[in-house]
């Protein structure tokens, strides 16, 4: 939800678990550089195999910076899930409020009706009863969708 | 409804070259190699495995733009393991196969369901 955290969102990225991702990522894309460089001079030295090598170390040591990013990206920013609200359909009465009999029952059942009625009365409570139910389950489906998905390194 | 053009033709780029980069690297490792130790015979090593190299770039970027597509998140396992099965034999059609269960299925029918995805904000 939307309560505004007491810290700056971005101070997440010095929590522990974060700066060792930070630091593994500079010693990976340093080593595909360092490999890359190898390469090089072995390409130099004649060994014509060394170009192609030459040429994908720094590819993939661009691609593990673009990952990194991506990492932080997404924990700053999680993406506004477009499948949010439109799963949770509730049927047509299920909503509270809105079911059949919603506020006369209890006035029936307090008017002390026949036997009949105040049965009905009673299965009108249950009815808004489960339909408040569902409708705080929904609620809940819609404040956690989404949770979690994004946030990798938590 | 269909799903998402831009989806599909990811899902399909991305089992493309995971095949074809699967098959290349058993070729390399179970051909290529053992002639190479038992033979001396550098041919396939040489020209296999530039072009698996090759592949593997092209694999590595369709992948992660797929994992990002049907939702995985950056830093899981999940994707690690999808990007670098293409640097392991089989593993890449293996990874296809639970990657398609997983997130591809489920996000293919995400995206026929609902047409045009406007952000629906509460209701």
């Amino acid at each position: 939800m939307t309560d505004a955290p007491a810290t700056p969102r971005w101070r997440i990225l010095l929590t522990p678990r974060w700066l060792s991702w930070h630091l593994f990522a500079a010693a990976a894309v340093t080593g595909m550089a360092w490999l890359g460089d190898w390469q090089f001079r072995r390409a130099m030295a004649g060994n014509t195999l060394s170009w192609a090598y030459t040429f994908e170390w720094p590819i993939f040591a661009i691609f593990g910076i673009v990952f990194w990013l991506k990492t932080i990206r997404d924990e700053l920013h999680p993406a506004a899930d477009g499948t949010q609200a439109s799963e949770v359909e509730l049927p047509a009465g299920a909503k509270p409020g809105s079911g059949p009999r919603a506020e006369p029952s209890g006035a029936a059942a307090a008017d002390g009706l026949p036997a009949s009625g105040a049965e009905q009365a009673a299965e009108g409570q249950d009815e808004r009863e489960l339909a408040e139910y569902n409708a705080y389950l929904a609620k809940l489906s819609r404040e956690v969708r989404g949770h979690g998905r994004w946030h990798g390194l938590r | 409804m269909d799903p998402d053009p831009r989806l599909a033709l990811v899902v399909r780029a991305y089992r493309v070259l995971a095949y074809v980069t699967g098959t290349v690297l058993i070729i390399l490792c179970f051909v290529g190699i053992p002639l190479q130790v038992l033979a001396g015979n550098l041919i396939i090593v040489r020209y296999v495995g530039t072009a698996h190299g090759i592949l593997y770039i092209c694999y590595v970027i369709v992948a992660f733009v797929m994992t990002r597509l049907v939702r995985m998140k950056v830093a899981s396992p999940g994707t690690v393991i999808v990007l670098l099965a293409g640097t392991v034999p089989v593993l890449t059609f293996l990874v296809e196969l639970w990657v398609t269960r997983a997130y591809i299925n489920p996000a293919l029918a995400a995206s026929a369901r609902r047409p045009a995805p406007s952000p629906a904000v509460g209701r």
